[in-house]
């Protein structure tokens, strides 16, 4: 893992729940809060109002999720309760309130005990409009997935509404997570969990603001299960147990509202959050049956898990002709694999790039020619063992999905499913769910750290931006000018993914709308022909864009050239003035220009661009700008090279500074005078 | 005998028509004429779209249709989504999937189709469902074909047919029949047809049929008319109509608004404390323009936009008393509820249906049917008409904006409903008057101060942008959209003038970082420093579709530049002056010691402009392009 966002991860230990927790319990509760008791003064509070422009302000959140009985069998029961005034009318949104509810087969989370009031302040009193219960709406998503809607009324611009809720789930494998940090300023944000002795949950915390509150308590909690007598309508029977249970307990106080950056990640990695993830069952009288504790055991289950890795473990008998019929005749492992891979790529449409199970039998996948990525690479994985290769399933979790925690195993942090080829001291990552990828390439996205093989080893396999060369070269040729305009000959192998960007385009549109755009993003008047577009069709190579070119450059007399063409930077990409977070961009770039040109017959130089070498950081960042005249001949070698991905804030400011002095530089311009 | 033998013929008709659905292969590609592969990425093989009319309350629709799709440009097309709600219902779905050579591939499973909410960002609620489904293959050219079975349970709209959806979507044949009780009219209105439906009639039916064959692909054309002016379309509508037990008349504007008048007559009650308000508020004012104020302001302030559209709540409004209550309502409720405010002042209003957006500015005025999405409130006056818009908290009083403005829209009225037009906002309503000063030292570096004073349809945006965003956005905007290489905002102000015109005065200060380019002894600079807004348009030759530009504005920028001393001009930009029928433009460099001054003036006129008129539009918008980017050549004396 990149030691970069580090600093952002607190370094609480994690600990799963029998470990320690330190207690750093702070004296001032306040945050508390009850329905329906709305003082004036919370009115004109006025913390966070000035210098933020928050519309809204979270007043006070607090949630818990407790277990309880439900009739034979457990059920986990989460409340919120929250007060949330309103600045003006862009935080109107806060009053509108969504609850998601999840639904089995057999069973469905239920809404309970919805409670939603909006006070407003008239004429000196607080005048409460309670919401009517038939304002509830229920929005069924699809078959798994109602959503309960709301709205208060009488909303203001000034106004305090509030409203409480309970969710009682059956599925006590997820237990809610609870964030801290959002859209808008908390006064007030608290969470606790109880957990009772039959489960071990490990706690996943990120995030770096302070807690105010952070401490665990004990105790012991009764609970009476109903249990039916066996095939009779008799009376039940009830069974009272009293098993130790441990409270958890968080809360923030005045947190700021956190918004989004461009060149980063994902601004979630750095929100005040905490997960769960059960990792154990410890029922009486039985031994405790952890759920996952390690890589290796995580990775082993998923082996054996039907809807992931099991399917590898059949004979997928119905493979073999398609498998048979590619490989005929390849001399190599590679071409085999090749072929395998570029069959899957060019026949299967990915319809979910977000996923993290099969939801299909792998027959069906294989006939119907579509799959969740999961399904598509699981695809590729059981041809390419089919045809005797080594190949492995690897999970990740995308770039905008957030980090994955290496310190424990967190299944549901994946979202994403590559493949791991290896031919003898060679090995390629794959994807088959991206049409234009090529063998051995991964989309940037997936350059987000450490990735896992679904293999009894865990593997990790490292895909970190740092480790993503991203090359372009580009050469120009000026000739000769001729009535005011001057011809010459650009050729440019842009990056591997702008060359992706650039077979999209000309997928999407057509070559000639891709030349068009090109020669519409020159300032002046551009003629081009010659056009071509080299290894569009090789996707393992970044293409290769020539063409020639006639620019009007105007007045006779004096002629004024910008070496860089339309290559320069015409402006700096990061234009905050500051920088809270660090700067994460998708791989390391390097920028290689060159320019030749002889100057044209009857014209001499008259000013030449000066050389000049900047560093940033030392080593970390290097642009260079040769200039030379070796009699008639001008040649120019421009370089943008960085030498990582990832930069921290405080080398912010020191980056931007660096790109100004590029964007200054790449403008100036080179002056020829006609001879007299 | 004649109505027997045509009987036979449409049956014969019918069975020919009808898909095999296994063995010979089906709509293989080859088959495609080259013509209509030419710029399209689907192509419609056929299409058979019947509306069989059995009542005012029983509309059963039919389409089947069959796509090939070319390339993954096309693959959108291909996807099924079919809406319904508590009006409409769908009655069957079916498909099928062939290779390009024409073998069946897949049929649509049952449990392939994913049942949706429809619900929309905009809305808390609405009834709205959808049925997707999709066939998932990407070895292109592949076809598919889907028949969609629905039922209606309202005749206030009735389905219309564009065979060409889309302007790369070619057609080879389609047809729509309508088929009404005999003694039913069906009106109709169609654009780009040749020719007249057939009509065939039986005992008691009548027939109507259209058809048409070999549609070619369009260009996308900048500035263009509405598509359905652009392709054969036909619209069609009843002339007695009824939705959820309420009957009406589209016959007429008239006929359509009544409907709409009645459909919401009576919802305008308000509760007695909210009739005390409009007392307390306006007694003691004495104009009416005040009163309108006054209660507009008060409605703003009070009150929020929230959708919700159940069952006829499309087009019936909440009442009056539960916006009082509840303090939101959609476009119809504030409308209605603020109607209600005004008439316990004593102030008559009127509910008007729009067709609103920025681009919406025409409706089919010689077809009378429901065009509308949108509810605005017209307060007729003697003197002056007074237009509110309620959905929006920001806007003076009285001023629509582009949203709502220049365009027909349905008064609805007891007795004398009609087609009105919403205000015209013209040329100098709609400005930007810019003066900068600017200073740029030795290394290149600018110090800039700019007042811009935006006004009518120009400050729209702003204005949202000012009350919607914090100044932290605001900021992320300046940052975003100077378009100069790399500065910083050193301060900004926004300030809403009080004038008649709704207007915003903008002040910012900007240190822009290697403004000019300083190489060896010459500076370049580009005295134009906001305003580059020309465009780089293509010659089309092949232009088909009429001009059509929306706002008039003018633009007038002034900028001084302080340079630093010492340098003489090398090459100074010639003055440009343009005009032509879409406006006119000049921009002028003066340098008079170390100060150049740079007057740029563009005026731009609205309207419908003959195709034809296209190079000159390229002309124009070129040369403003070259002209604002001109450039200063100073050398160092």
């Amino acid at each position: 893992m990149p030691c970069n966002c580090m600093r952002y991860i607190p370094c609480l230990l994690t600990c799963v729940v029998s470990g320690l927790l330190s207690l750093s319990a702070l004296a001032q509760e306040n945050g508390k809060i009850k329905f329906g008791k709305v003082s004036k003064e919370e009115f004109t509070d006025k913390r966070f109002e000035k210098d933020t422009g928050a519309h809204a302000i979270v007043l006070s959140e607090i949630g818990s999720s407790a277990f309880e009985a439900d009739g034979g069998d457990l059920r986990l029961v989460y409340k919120v309760h929250r007060r949330v005034k309103i600045v003006d009318k862009n935080g109107f949104d806060v009053a509108t309130v969504r609850v998601p509810l999840y639904k089995g087969d057999t069973r469905e989370e239920k809404l309970l005990n919805l409670k939603a009031a909006a006070y407003n302040l008239e004429n000196g009193e607080v005048v409460e409009t309670r919401m009517d219960s038939k304002n509830i709406f229920n929005d069924k998503q699809d078959k798994s997935l109602l959503v309960k809607k709301f709205t208060l009324p009488a909303v203001k611009e000034g106004t305090i509404i509030e409203y409480a809720y309970t969710v009682a789930s059956p599925f006590y494998r997820y237990l809610r997570s609870w964030t801290f940090q959002g859209e808008y300023p908390r006064l007030w944000s608290e969470y606790s969990v109880a957990i009772p002795e039959y489960f071990d949950y490990m706690l996943i915390p990120q995030g770096y603001e302070k807690f105010a509150i952070e401490k665990k308590d004990y105790s012991r909690v009764t609970f009476s299960f109903r249990t039916e007598r066996s095939g009779a309508a008799g009376p039940s029977d009830m069974v009272t147990v009293t098993p130790g249970v441990t409270t958890y307990h968080w809360a923030v106080k005045e947190i700021p509202a956190i918004h989004p950056e461009s060149f980063i990640t994902t601004v979630d990695n750095y929100v005040r959050k905490i997960e769960f993830q059960l990792s154990a069952y410890n029922w009486p009288n039985e031994a405790r049956k952890p759920v996952q504790s390690s890589w290796e055991e995580l990775m082993k289950d998923l082996m054996k898990t039907e809807d992931l890795g099991g399917v590898l473990n059949n004979n997928n008998g119905f493979l073999s002709g398609t498998v048979e019929d590619l490989v005929k005749g390849a001399k190599t492992d590679q071409e085999k694999a090749q072929r395998i891979y570029n069959w899957v790529r060019n026949n299967y449409t990915c319809t979910d790039h977000s996923a993290l199970w099969m939801e299909k039998s792998l027959k069906t996948v294989f006939s119907g020619k579509s799959g969740n990525v999961v399904e598509v690479n699981v695809l590729l994985t059981a041809m390419l063992r089919k045809a005797g290769l080594k190949a492995d399933p690897v999970l990740l979790s995308t770039r905008d999905n957030g980090y994955v925690y290496q310190f424990y195993p967190l299944l549901t942090r994946f979202n994403y499913m590559v493949v791991h080829l290896t031919i003898g001291e060679e090995s390629h990552d794959l994807d088959a769910s991206e049409p234009l990828m090529g063998f051995g390439k991964l989309p940037p996205v997936c350059y987000n750290g450490a990735a896992r093989t679904i293999d009894e080893f865990a593997t990790p396999v490292f895909l970190n931006a740092d480790s993503l060369r991203e090359q372009k070269f580009t050469s120009v040729l000026l000739g000769k000018i001729e009535n005011g305009a001057v011809a010459g000959t650009f050729m440019q192998r842009p990056t591997y993914f702008e060359s992706y960007d650039i077979r999209e385009q000309i997928k999407a549109k057509g070559r000639d709308e891709y030349f068009k755009k090109i020669a519409k993003s020159y300032t002046g008047e551009i003629e081009l022909t010659s056009k071509e577009i080299e290894d569009i069709d090789s996707l393992e190579l970044p293409v290769m864009t020539k063409y020639e070119f006639k620019m009007q450059v105007g007045g006779d007399d004096i002629v004024y050239i910008n070496p860089l063409m339309g290559e320069a930077y015409k402006s700096n990409p990061f234009t905050s003035m500051e920088r809270k977070f660090p700067v994460e961009m998708t791989g390391v770039s390097d920028e290689i220009y060159s320019f030749n040109m002889d100057v044209p017959d009857g014209y001499v130089v008259d000013e030449l661009p000066k050389s000049a070498i900047a560093n940033f950081n030392e080593t970390e960042g290097v642009f260079q700008y040769m200039v030379q005249q070796v009699e008639d001949h001008i040649q120019l070698r421009c370089r943008i090279k960085l030498t990582k991905a990832n930069f921290m804030p405080e080398d912010y400011s020191g980056l931007r500074e660096f790109y100004d002095l590029i964007v200054k530089k790449e403008a100036e311009q080179i002056v020829l005078k006609k001879k007299k | 005998m004649h109505n027997l033998l045509t009987t036979i013929a449409a049956v014969l008709l019918a069975v020919a028509a009808r898909p095999a659905w296994a063995g010979d292969p089906e709509y293989p590609v080859k088959t495609i004429p080259a013509a209509l592969k030419e710029n399209a990425h689907i192509v419609k093989r056929l299409e058979e779209t019947t509306i069989r009319i059995n009542d005012l309350t029983d509309v059963r629709v039919n389409r089947h249709y069959v796509i090939t799709v070319l390339d993954e440009a096309g693959a959108n097309y291909a996807k099924l989504a079919v809406s319904y709600s508590k009006l409409s219902e769908i009655l069957g779905i079916s498909g099928s999937l062939y290779d390009a050579e024409g073998k069946q591939v897949k049929r649509l499973k049952q449990s392939d189709i994913k049942d949706l909410s429809a619900v929309d960002d905009g809305s808390l609620m609405t009834d709205e469902r959808i049925k997707v489904h999709q066939f998932y293959y990407n070895v292109y050219p592949y076809t598919i074909e889907y028949e969609i079975s629905e039922r209606s349970y309202s005749t206030l709209s009735i389905p219309t047919w564009i065979p060409q959806s889309n302007s790369d979507c070619t057609v080879e044949q389609s047809t729509l029949k309508v088929t009404a009780p005999a003694d039913f009219t069906l009106r109709f209105r169609s654009y780009l047809y040749n020719g007249e439906p057939v009509i065939t009639t039986n005992r008691d039916t009548k027939t109507y049929a259209w058809e048409i064959k070999q549609i070619k692909a369009l260009k996308p054309e900048l500035n263009a008319v509405e598509f359905y002016r652009r392709t054969p379309a036909v619209f069609l509508g009843t002339t007695d109509f009824e939705l959820d037990k309420y009957k009406g008349n589209s016959n007429s504007w008239k006929g359509l608004g009544t409907f709409f008048y009645q459909l919401n007559a009576g919802r305008d009650v308000l509760p007695d404390a909210a009739k005390a308000k409009v007392h307390e508020l306006t007694d003691g004012l004495h104009s009416r323009e005040e009163k309108i104020k006054t209660l507009y302001k008060f409605m703003q302030r009070n009150n929020r936009y929230i959708s919700i559209q159940l069952g006829i709540g499309g087009w019936q409004t909440f009442d009056a008393a539960s916006v009082a209550t509840k303090g939101y309502g959609d476009c119809k409720a504030l409308s209605n509820y603020m109607m209600a405010l005004l008439k316990e002042a004593g102030i008559k209003s009127n509910c008007v249906f729009a067709k609103a957006g920025e681009n919406a500015h025409t409706i089919r005025e010689d077809f009378p049917s429901s065009q509308f999405n949108h509810a605005i409130l017209c307060v007729p006056g003697e003197k002056d008409t007074t237009w509110l818009e309620c959905t929006d908290p920001y806007l003076p009083a009285g001023y629509l904006g582009g949203f709502t403005d220049n365009r027909p829209v349905l008064l609805l009225d007891e007795k004398d409903s009609k087609l009105v037009r919403t205000p015209v906002y013209g040329m100098d309503c709609n400005q930007q008057i810019r003066h900068i000063n600017a200073t740029v030292d030795s290394s290149g570096n600018m110090m800039l101060s700019a007042i811009k004073v935006t006004s009518g349809l120009q400050q729209d945006d702003l204005r949202n942008a000012i009350h919607r965003l914090s100044r932290e956005k605001q900021l992320e905007m300046l940052r975003k959209g100077l378009g100069l290489s790399s500065y910083d905002i050193v301060d900004y102000n926004y300030k809403e003038l009080e004038t008649a015109t709704p207007a915003i005065e903008e002040m910012i200060k900007v240190k822009g970082n290697n403004y000019a380019t300083v190489t060896g002894k010459r500076m370049f600079i580009t005295p134009n420093i906001f305003a580059r807004d020309g465009i780089k348009l293509e010659l089309d030759t092949t232009r088909q579709s009429d001009i059509r530009l929306n706002m008039a504005y003018r633009d007038i920028d002034s900028v001084e530049i302080i340079l630093p001393v010492g340098y003489k001009p090398e090459s100074v930009p010639t003055p440009v002056s343009l005009s032509s029928k879409f406006g006119n433009y000049s921009a002028s460099v003066l340098l008079k010691g170390n100060t150049v001054t740079y007057i740029r003036k563009m005026e731009r006129q609205s309207g419908t402009f003959p195709a034809a008129e296209y190079p000159e539009l390229v002309k124009f918008y070129g040369g403003i392009y070259r002209a604002d980017r001109n450039r200063l050549v100073l050398v160092k004396e």
